[in-house]
């Protein structure tokens, strides 16, 4: 994290400032205590464990690489004893709260997944062969048989090829896909790979975090504009698919990604009870995250502003950005006042600094081009706009529309060098629609969305993904490709040309960290 | 050999002046270009397409079509000046993006690739946009309002880009909301899904250009996707497709575009 953008325009420190700053960071350091701690004041264990028997309470901090991370159940406080969420339900020892972690935002950051291997020598559940190594058929002993859970964060995702339709009916591809660099090896293993008995694609993605669920599951308009249909229903409830699920949306209902996760994270083997699993849909669907302290801008709320989970939780999802539903209008106040008679110089910069990058989102326009599902719609290619042209759903940055865009983190020639994760070529068959702007053949390390639909078109698109309590699970983007926030704004500005001066970049880091 | 090239181009001399014909009584401009993007910076959305006619030599501004061209592909371009003051010599330094606006106006991206040149603004303010009502949906929460009987047969058409099936942002999902609601509301004994392909060549800019015949039942079957979303019952759809339709009447549409489409026809 010591690469983060913190600095911000440095006020000088007179002994008075610098003892209310102490005074303040102190304040803070002990709320935090206060949340995270058990009922005889003791401070409670940022990991949880499996089968802990824990109470999860209604609100608990956690501190993070900036601030405070803040998770909050809307159902009140949980018994987690024999709850499906935090018990063992499959055979490698994993519960959800495995990998979703309310320290590390609802999901699990590089930092935590470091740390476990050291506390436990790579014996956690978390390093389970199944994804939590680079291949099952590895020395699983070896930190270096989970190299990529290790330095990038990432699971193994194995796909089925040729893809299935989520009622397992066979889809045929529209390319052939070989695999061109296997450091894993599990592309071309015997048992694991491609032309095994059960073929599988094994690509490596981050864990998604679980909370803000309402904003994942509802969809702002009835129409998906990239591909000009409406939105699909689901038969059992008679409401539309949001197309948000997954980096691949290979599920389309919280109840298939549970399916999903049971199946191949937890190695369950059956289903789920019926009651069981709305106990688990309950729990997630009440789950808010968000960052709600920052360590030198103070609290979210301060000054007029509604960072933190608690406006998360209270406001409509799905709704589109635009006049009077301005993106991150929770830090608006900020703008024209970063503190109040109580606010240090440095609270106010900071604030500052976040008002500019709330400016920069909506307002600093650049040539979008050569992405899939935005430049193939009908804007045209290139287009200009701004970051929440893509990021349009007010609060969590996600996409209003099923959010399946290829930015380029996935391929080439955008990609960031990534010689630890495969390489595949896919070719796309004569007849069809090629990937509009990479061809007919593309090189790349995870195909996306198209390892769930089968079309060239959908080759590297990667479901846009929720904004908030990001401080908390570093690294980004769906292979872990940002170490961290600042590299997540540098990779948008060498993709796209943006030329973001330094106090730009400076000014985009400090807003996502706060988000 | 000879006399078979002869009749083929005797044909294609034919067809050309059949299409110039029919350019010249309705004032379409129709042409191939590769098209340029004018980065003028007014804002979102606010670039500039151009595209010169080589037969005239003039550069046209495609902006303002609802699709807009990729750059490294041709587009073919069908629209009508936007206003003809001096035709022969536009004062293009007054126009928003340095070229003669065209509009009403259709841009088919084509397959055929050309070079990608992008210009600076060069002092043109290009359009800041603006977002016409007319063409944005209600948000899903917002209760539905279905229409109120009497109900009669009705026609509703969805047009499309040259060679394409692709539902367009902003123009198809109005109509078929619109028809959706009327299914729901009406309950209609048939809806018929008739789709169009125009499959006869003709020649622009020196190209010859026909839609592939399986276009006309791919245009039909997305329409019948949606209808199905929207609450059309397997019972009451009809599907079918046909080649080179007649134009759509209406003194606004441009006619060859207008034969690129699906119509949609709901009967009791």
């Amino acid at each position: 994290m010591a690469s983060e953008a913190r600095d911000v325009t440095t006020p000088v420190l007179t002994p008075l400032r610098c003892m209310a700053f102490a005074l303040t960071v102190t304040a803070l350091a002990l709320a935090r205590l206060a949340h995270s701690a058990d009922s005889a004041g003791r401070p409670a264990p940022s990991w949880w464990a499996a089968d802990s028997g824990r109470v999860f309470p209604q609100r608990v901090s956690y501190p993070d690489a900036t601030g405070t991370v803040t998770v909050t159940h809307l159902g009140g406080p949980v018994d987690t004893r024999g709850h499906p969420f935090f018990t063992v339900l499959g055979r490698n020892g994993r519960a959800c709260i495995t990998c979703h972690q309310p320290a590390d935002g609802m999901s699990v950051s590089v930092d935590t997944i470091q740390a476990r291997w050291r506390a436990t020598a790579g014996k956690d559940p978390l390093f389970a062969s199944v994804d939590g190594s680079n291949c099952p058929s590895l020395p699983q002993g070896a930190a270096s048989s989970h190299s990529l859970l290790l330095e990038r964060g990432v699971f193994r995702i194995a796909r089925p090829w040729p893809p299935r339709t989520p009622d397992g009916g066979a889809i045929t591809p529209q390319f052939t896909i070989e695999v061109l660099r296997d450091p894993t090896g599990c592309n071309l293993d015997p048992i694991y790979g491609l032309k095994s008995a059960r073929p599988m694609v094994s690509v490596f993605r981050r864990p998604r975090p679980v909370g803000n669920l309402k904003y994942v599951t509802s969809y702002g308009y009835l129409f998906e504009p990239k591909n000009g249909l409406p939105l699909p229903i689901d038969p059992t409830t008679g409401l539309r698919y949001s197309g948000n699920l997954l980096a691949d949306q290979r599920a389309r209902t919280l109840e298939e990604q549970a399916r999903d996760a049971l199946a191949s994270h937890l190695q369950r083997e059956g289903p789920l009870s019926a009651s069981a699993m709305q106990r688990l849909i309950d729990f997630e669907s009440k789950i808010y995250v968000a960052q709600s302290a920052d360590r030198i801008g103070g609290s979210l709320t301060a000054s007029g502003a509604q960072g933190g989970p608690d406006a998360l939780a209270a406001a409509k999802p799905a709704v589109l950005k635009g006049p009077g539903h301005l993106q991150w209008a929770e830090f608006d106040s900020w703008m024209q006042a970063p503190g109040d008679a109580g606010s240090t110089e440095a609270e106010r910069a900071f604030r500052a600094s976040v008002a500019r990058g709330v400016k920069l989102f909506r307002d600093r326009t650049f040539l979008i081009s050569d992405s899939a599902g935005l430049n193939s719609m009908n804007f045209g290619n290139p287009t200009r706009d701004s970051c929440n042209f893509c990021h349009n759903m007010t609060r969590t940055g996600m996409d209003v529309a099923p959010g399946q865009v290829d930015l380029g983190t996935t391929n080439e020639p955008f990609a960031d060098p990534a010689p630890d994760l495969p390489l595949f070529k896919l070719t796309c068959a004569p007849g069809f629609p090629p990937q509009p702007f990479l061809g007919t053949v593309v090189y790349t390390h995870d195909p996306g969305f198209a390892l769930t639909t089968g079309k060239c078109a959908d080759i590297g698109k990667i479901t846009i993904q929720d904004m908030r309590g990001l401080a908390a699970r570093a690294p980004y983007f769906s292979n872990g490709s940002a170490r961290t926030l600042r590299g997540v704004i540098d990779y948008y500005d060498r993709r796209y040309s943006i030329g973001l001066s330094e106090q730009d970049k400076e000014d985009l880091t400090n807003l996502m960290s706060v988000l | 050999m000879a006399a078979l090239r002869l009749a083929f181009t005797i044909g294609l001399i034919g067809l050309a002046c059949a299409t110039a014909a029919t350019v010249a009584a309705d004032r379409t401009l129709t042409f191939v270009a590769c098209p340029v993007y004018r980065d003028t910076n007014a804002g979102r959305k606010s670039g500039c397409w151009l595209a010169t006619q080589e037969s005239s030599g003039l550069r046209y501004d495609i902006t303002r079509g609802r699709t807009k061209p990729q750059l490294g592909h041709e587009v073919l371009v069908e629209g009508r000046r936007e206003r003809v003051t001096r035709p022969n010599e536009p004062n293009l330094q007054d126009t928003p993006c340095g070229g003669i606006p065209l509009s009403p106006l259709v841009v088919s991206v084509l397959d055929a690739q050309c070079p990608s040149f992008m210009l600076p603004a060069e002092g043109f303010p290009g359009r800041r946009f603006v977002l016409d009502p007319k063409v944005v949906l209600a948000p899903a929460d917002v209760p539905e309002a279905l229409p109120p009987p009497p109900y009669r047969a009705r026609t509703w058409s969805i047009e499309f880009t040259f060679g394409s099936d692709f539902l367009q942002y902003q123009y198809s999902e109005i109509i078929l909301d619109e028809i959706g609601r009327y299914i729901r509301a009406s309950h209609p004994h048939a809806v018929e899904v008739t789709g169009y392909a125009v499959t006869e060549p003709r020649i622009v800019s020196e190209r010859v250009l026909a839609e592939k015949r399986e276009l006309a039942r791919s245009r039909a079957e997305i329409v019948a996707v949606a209808l199905r979303r929207l609450g059309a019952t397997d019972a009451m759809l009809r599907v079918s497709f046909r080649e080179n339709p007649t134009p759509l009447p209406g003194p606004d549409e441009l006619a060859e575009p207008s034969r690129r489409r699906v119509d949609i026809r709901l009967s009791y």
